[in-house]
């Protein structure tokens, strides 16, 4: 089932400056969708926009089968968003927070106080409940504003950078917590700058450059389609320590061979890598960099 | 509790007046601080309104959900008056205390303040939706608080302005509100002309600050 479609999407902003040009996609039901892109590509645009937030200014988007700018009072009831660098009331204690939200999302006083403690027993939060956000460390803040926003239950759930300022725990943790939700049939779009947090998590990825579609697919497709099956650093021969090493990426079993075969005959020591995403990212949106650059 | 307490500090000039002064000028001074604790009330949403949108990004998590934006909007305005309202019913309890009055005057010299509340959380929300920045969201209202509160005649009686500066204080909403005010309790006489000038430039205030924050804030971002 089809939970968010794309068609043709873009954005410009009032005073003339392009964020989104031609952007297509869909996401089912039960996926994590991750929106990645260079700073100022266009993520958080796209994200406002499908989080009834923004208006679009060309092309069509609907979430559950609404249109975001004809039906967005339909949309809002079953999602939920974690805004880019959110923060708590310093003055308020995170228990009521959340107990703030559940009301505001209309549940009653009995729910708000059940479902406050257990998202905050599922986040981690619940020993910290009668602190002062203000007291809280970055990364219990950024669980907090996570926290307000699952309390809806949520069938789409918008994250624009959720895991930023987390530590390494904390990130596993809301990962965990993503995988559950998305195992109760939520459906997740989230942007991040962390490669390895969509690599792990991303059942389908859009990578966005300068507002438009560089590349729609899995992370592998995004390995494949790049060429990058395997990466091998070829480390500088004795005596020239100061040359960088070579990263060559064989498209073939000859091409292996015959880089294996220079290393044994120059004495130079060779590393075999598995491309991450990361490689694929930066072959795809590097094209742009260069460009850029001169 | 702290907010209540701040909400006091439109009160402290009354004391001076009332050591300084005779009890006329007090009771005036009471009533301008009560008017003035609404004007403040409302002009201070503009920085609920940015720090809710632009720094805790609350609006944004708000929007996405059931909450209209009437209500958003409802309950952020009211949410500051409820603050304000134990100072306010200390200045009305001792204006009562202090001379015959009718409940038609109090009645008045509510609807009088809330009116240019009404004024003033449209300019407040016109500014917190187009503030980009903190420092400003939090100096604005205050340079605005000045403006709209402390110079003009509002503690003190118009009368004690120079000629030349009482047509220019009449251009300023709050001078009108304390006017009124100080009208309906019986401590100045004002003919029936500026009363009704007093009441159109109030609605007439509201209605256009009302049209600019409608211009200026919105809940779906264009």
């Amino acid at each position: 089932m089809e939970v968010v479609r794309v068609e043709r999407l873009g954005k410009t902003y009032p005073g003339g400056t392009k964020a989104l040009e031609d952007v297509s996609f869909s996401i089912e039901k039960g996926e994590i969708f991750c929106l990645l892109g260079r700073n100022g590509a266009g993520k958080t645009t796209l994200l406002r926009i499908l989080a009834t937030q923004l208006k679009p200014s060309a092309g069509r988007a609907s979430v559950l089968g609404h249109d975001v700018l004809a039906e967005p009072q339909a949309i809002r009831p079953h999602i939920a968003v974690v805004p880019q660098e959110a923060r708590p009331q310093m003055l308020l204690s995170p228990y009521d927070h959340i107990l703030y939200f559940c009301l505001i999302r209309g549940q009653s006083r009995a729910q708000a106080r059940e479902r406050t403690k257990k998202v905050m027993e599922d986040l981690g939060l619940w020993e910290h409940r009668d602190k002062l956000a203000s007291d809280l460390s970055g990364g219990l803040r950024q669980r907090l504003i996570i926290a307000m926003a699952m309390v809806a239950d949520p069938e789409v759930l918008f994250l624009d950078e959720p895991t930023i300022g987390l530590d390494p725990l904390g990130r596993r943790s809301v990962w965990h917590m993503l995988r559950e939700l998305t195992r109760k049939g939520a459906t997740i779009l989230l942007t991040t700058h962390y490669l390895d947090e969509a690599e792990i998590l991303a059942d389908h990825l859009l990578i966005v450059d300068k507002g438009r579609t560089a590349f729609l697919g899995t992370v592998e497709e995004a390995k494949g389609d790049t060429g990058l099956g395997m990466r091998v650093i070829v480390e500088p021969a004795a005596g020239n320590g100061s040359a960088p090493p070579e990263v060559l990426e064989p498209r073939s079993a000859e091409e292996i061979l015959a880089i294996v075969e220079r290393g044994l005959r120059e004495k130079r020591k060779i590393t075999f890598k598995p491309a991450s995403l990361e490689d694929a990212f930066i072959k795809i949106v590097g094209g742009s960099i260069e460009v850029e650059d001169t | 509790m702290l907010l209540v307490v701040i909400s006091l500090f439109s009160f402290l000039p009354v004391i001076f007046i009332f050591v300084f002064a005779d009890q006329k000028s007090a009771m005036q001074s009471l009533v301008g601080a009560i008017v003035l604790t609404f004007s403040f009330t409302g002009l201070f949403a503009s920085q609920s309104v940015y720090f809710n949108k632009q720094w805790f990004r609350f609006q944004d998590m708000l929007v996405a959900s059931k909450v209209s934006p009437a209500s958003y909007a409802v309950g952020l305005s009211i949410s500051g008056l409820v603050v304000a309202l134990p100072g306010v019913s200390v200045a009305l309890v001792l204006l009562l205390l202090s001379g015959p009055t009718t409940a038609l005057g109090v009645l008045l010299l509510l609807t009088t303040s809330l009116l240019l509340w009404i004024g003033l959380v449209f300019v407040g929300f016109a500014i917190g939706a187009t503030t980009k920045n903190a420092r400003r969201a939090n100096s604005i209202p205050q340079v605005l608080s000045i403006a709209l509160g402390f110079l003009p005649p509002v503690y003190y009686p118009l009368d004690r302005l120079p000629a030349i500066a009482q047509p220019i204080a009449m251009l300023i909403p709050t001078t009108h509100a304390a006017q009124l005010a100080k009208y309906y309790f019986h401590l100045i006489d004002i003919p029936a002309s500026q009363v009704a000038i007093g009441w159109g430039y109030l609605l007439g205030f509201a209605a256009l600050m009302g049209f600019i924050a409608s211009r200026r804030a919105h809940w779906v971002d264009p």
